[in-house]
C-alpha cells in the first residue's frame, strides 16, 4: 500500500514515515508543496496524507491541484488549526478526511485503511476471500480461523490482492504499489513474494497469468 | 457624612441650610417689625402727649374725672380694640390730678422730660413718655404696655413667615423627589454594572446622566476598552500558544507510538527514542519562550530596573555559549562594540535574553561559513548575518508571535523575535528587518516619536 505523505515538519514527518512502514505502508514523504504535488503524477499511490502549513505551496492549492487535474487519490488532510472552517474549506476542497493535531499514528493509520477500503468499494472492515480474512488495521491474517504469519511485504501484497480482487496485476504495479522510491528492489522480488504467500496460504491463493501478472480470484 | 451618599448628604446638607436662612429672615424680620412699631407707637405715643400738654389743666378736678371716666368706659365698650394706652397728669409736686381711669391711675412720678422711658405697672413693662403742659405747671405721661408692641410684632412676624414655613415644606419635598429623580440614572448605571456578566467589557452608554458624570463614565470606559484589550491579548496568546503546542506535541505522540511499534527492532527504537528526545527539547523551549514572552507582556518599562548595560560581557558570554554550534557550522563572529549604546541601561536580564535570541537565530539560519558581525553605538543594535536572505514578503512578520516562514529545517518556536521586539519596546526601541548586501539585518533603534 504505497503512500503518498507531505509534511514540512521534520519530527512528524519522519515518525510517521517509520511508523506507517512498520504498519504495512509503502511512504513517500515530501517536505516541500510543489514536489509533492507532482510525486502524486509520478507513481501510483493508495492515499496521500496532506499536511496544510506547507512551504513551496500551502497543502490547499495542492489538493486544489489534484481534483482539477483529475486526481481521485483518497487524500487524508492534517490540520494544526483546531478550528472548524479550516476542516470544512479541506473538506469542500477534495479532502477525503481530515485529523486535527495533535493526532495519533494509530489514528492516521485506521483513517488511511478507511480511505483506502472505500476507495475499492467495500465496506467491511474486514477483507475476506474463500477460508482467508485480513484485517487491515491489525495486519492480521488468518486462514480457516488459524493465525498466519506475514511478512511486512507479504501482508503488503496480500493486502494488494485482496483490494483488487478478480483484476489482473503486472508485476511492476505491484513492485509500484508495494515499494516505495527509496526502496532497492530485486528483480525476483515479487514472485519471492508470491511464492511465500502461496506457501502460508495455499497453493491457489493466487494465480498467475502468463506474461501478464497475477491475480486472485476469477479473470 | 463622609460615608453618606451623596443624596442624603444632598438632602441633609439643603434642609439644614434651608432652615437656617429661614431662622435668619425670621429673626431679621422681627427685629426690622419691632423697630418699626416701635417707632410708630412712639410717634403716636409723642402726638398724644403733646395733645394733652397744650390743653389746660389747671382746671380739672374730681369731676371731670369721673365725667372722663365715663367716657372713656363708652368707648372702650364700642371698640374692642386696645392699644394698652394710658396716660396719667402730675402737677409740679408729683401729685396725680388726673388719669385714664385704667393702667394710668398706677404710674409713679418719675418724670424725664421728652424721653421715652420703661416702669413697671401692675408687674408690667411700661413704655412711658413724659411732656411739660404748655403753662410748663403739670407733667403729662403717656404710657404704652410693652407685651402689646411685642405681641403685634409677634403676629406681623408669624403672618409673614407663614408662608414661607409652608413653603419651605414644600421646597424639601420637592428637593428629596427631585434628587432622587436626578439620582435614579446613576442607580441604574450601578446595578447594571452590578448584574453584568463578568467578561462582558463593552463601554457604559452613560444614557440620561447629567454632564458631570460624564467624564467618569468617559473614564470608567477608557479603562474597561484597556482591560478588555489586555484580557483579549491574554486570550489569544493563550489560544495561540495552545495552537502552537500542537505540532509539537504531535511529533512526540507519534515518534513515541513508533518507538513503542519497534518490537525487536533495537535501532528503529533507538532513532525513534533520539527524535522523541529532539522533540521533547524543542517543545521545553517553546514552553520556555512562551512564558518568557508571557512575562514580557506583563511588565512595564516604568517599574522595570535600570542598570548600565556591560554589552562586552555579554556578547562574549553568548558568543562562549554558542561556540560549539557556530563552529559545527563553521561560523565566525565580528564586533564593534561602542559605548553607549543605544540601550545603555536597562534590565541585564533582558537585554541578554534579547542579544541571545539574536545570535541564536543568527547561528540558526546562516549557512555555512557565514560571518555574523554585530555592531553596537548609540544609533543602533545590528546583527548582520551573512549569506542570510529572508523572503520580502515574510519581513514584516518576522517579529510577530508564531510566526515562521513554512518549511523551516531549524526548530523554532516562532517566538525569539517577539520576544526581542517585545524588550526592545520596553526600552522605546523597535526592530527592522532588511536583506542587505551584507546578508540579513537585524536592527534595533529609538523609535522615531
Amino acid at each position: 500500500m504505497r503512500i503518498l505523505l507531505i509534511e514540512d515538519d521534520r519530527l512528524i514527518g519522519d515518525g510517521l514515515k517509520t511508523g506507517l512502514e512498520k504498519l504495512g505502508f509503502a511512504v513517500d514523504w515530501f517536505c516541500d508543496g510543489l514536489e509533492g504535488e507532482e510525486a502524486l503524477m509520478q507513481a501510483p499511490y493508495e492515499a496521500v496524507v496532506l499536511d496544510l502549513g506547507l512551504p513551496g505551496q500551502n497543502g490547499l492549492s495542492v489538493l486544489k491541484n489534484w481534483r482539477n487535474r483529475g486526481r481521485n487519490e483518497p487524500v487524508l488532510i492534517l490540520t494544526a488549526q483546531g478550528d472548524v472552517d479550516q476542516r470544512i474549506i479541506g473538506l469542500n476542497s477534495g479532502a477525503d478526511d481530515y485529523l486535527g493535531k495533535p493526532f495519533a499514528l494509530r489514528e492516521v493509520q485506521a483513517r488511511l485503511n478507511a480511505l483506502i477500503r472505500r476507495q475499492n468499494g467495500q465496506n467491511n472492515p474486514l477483507i475476506t476471500y474463500k477460508n482467508i480474512t485480513f484485517n487491515p488495521q491489525t495486519l492480521k491474517v488468518t486462514a480457516d480461523g488459524k493465525d498466519v504469519i506475514l511478512s511486512p511485504k507479504e501482508t503488503a501484497l496480500l493486502k494488494l490482492l485482496l483490494l483488487n480482487k478478480n483484476k489482473v496485476l503486472s508485476k511492476e504495479a505491484i513492485e509500484n504499489k508495494i515499494y516505495s522510491w527509496e526502496e532497492e528492489v530485486s528483480s525476483n522480488a515479487v514472485e519471492v513474494h508470491v511464492h511465500h504467500l502461496r506457501k502460508k496460504l495455499g497453493k491457489d491463493i493466487v494465480k498467475t497469468i502468463n506474461k501478464i501478472g497475477y491475480i486472485l480470484g476469477e479473470e | 457624612m463622609k460615608n453618606l451618599s451623596l443624596r442624603l448628604r444632598l438632602m441633609i446638607l439643603f434642609v439644614g441650610f434651608s432652615c437656617l436662612i429661614w431662622a435668619t429672615a425670621g429673626f431679621i424680620c422681627w427685629q426690622e417689625s419691632k423697630e418699626k412699631i416701635d417707632e410708630f407707637f412712639d410717634s403716636y405715643q409723642m402726638l398724644l402727649a403733646r395733645q394733652m400738654a397744650s390743653a389746660d389743666w389747671s382746671h380739672v378736678s374730681m369731676q371731670t374725672q369721673k365725667i372722663t371716666n365715663k367716657i372713656i368706659k363708652n368707648i372702650k365698650n364700642a371698640e374692642d380694640e386696645d392699644e394698652a394706652i394710658g396716660f396719667a397728669v402730675f402737677n409740679a409736686d408729683g401729685k396725680m390730678i388726673f388719669h385714664d381711669n385704667e393702667n394710668g391711675k398706677d404710674f409713679t412720678f418719675r418724670p424725664e422730660i421728652g424721653t421715652f422711658s420703661k416702669q413697671k405697672v401692675d408687674d408690667e413693662w411700661w413704655r412711658i413718655v413724659w411732656v411739660k403742659s404748655a403753662d410748663g405747671n403739670f407733667y403729662i405721661a403717656i404710657g404704652q404696655e410693652r407685651e402689646y408692641r411685642t405681641d403685634i410684632t409677634m403676629d406681623m412676624v408669624e403672618e409673614f413667615l407663614a408662608p414661607w414655613l409652608g413653603g419651605l415644606g414644600l421646597l424639601l419635598v420637592l428637593t428629596i423627589i427631585i434628587i432622587s429623580r436626578e439620582f435614579s440614572p446613576l442607580k441604574k448605571l450601578a446595578s447594571d454594572l452590578e448584574n453584568r456578566l463578568p467578561d462582558d467589557l463593552s463601554p457604559l452608554t452613560g444614557k440620561n446622566l447629567p454632564s458631570e458624570v460624564r467624564p467618569m463614565i468617559e473614564a470608567i470606559n477608557r479603562r474597561m476598552a484597556q482591560i478588555d484589550d489586555l484580557l483579549q491579548r491574554e486570550r489569544s496568546f493563550i489560544s495561540d500558544s495552545a495552537h502552537e503546542l500542537r505540532t509539537p506535541l504531535t511529533a512526540l505522540k507519534i515518534q513515541l507510538e513508533v518507538a513503542e511499534l519497534a518490537g525487536n527492532d533495537q535501532k528503529m527504537r533507538q532513532v525513534a527514542l533520539q527524535k522523541l528526545g529532539i522533540g521533547i527539547e524543542r517543545s521545553a523551549r517553546l514552553v520556555e519562550q512562551l512564558l518568557a514572552l508571557s512575562r514580557l507582556e506583563a511588565k512595564q518599562a516604568q517599574n522595570e530596573v535600570f542598570e548600565q548595560i556591560d554589552w562586552d560581557n555579554i556578547v562574549r558570554q553568548i558568543k562562549d555559549e554558542y561556540a560549539s554550534a557556530a563552529a559545527a557550522k563553521n561560523i565566525s563572529f565580528q564586533e564593534k562594540l561602542a559605548v553607549p549604546a543605544v540601550i545603555h541601561a536597562g534590565n541585564p536580564v533582558l537585554c541578554a535574553l534579547l542579544m541571545r535570541n539574536l545570535i541564536d537565530n543568527a547561528i540558526k539560519y546562516s549557512p555555512e561559513g557565514a560571518v555574523i558581525s554585530i555592531e553596537l553605538n548609540t544609533d543602533h543594535i545590528k546583527v548582520i548575518n551573512s549569506g542570510a536572505h529572508v523572503e520580502t514578503a515574510h519581513l514584516n512578520r518576522l517579529s510577530e508571535r508564531f510566526f515562521r516562514p513554512a518549511g523551516q529545517k531549524e526548530n523554532g518556536s516562532g517566538l525569539g523575535l517577539a520576544i526581542v521586539s517585545r524588550i526592545a519596546g520596553l526600552y522605546g526601541c523597535c526592530l527592522h528587518f532588511a536583506n542587505t548586501s551584507k546578508g540579513f539585518e537585524v536592527r534595533i533603534e529609538k523609535e522615531n516619536i
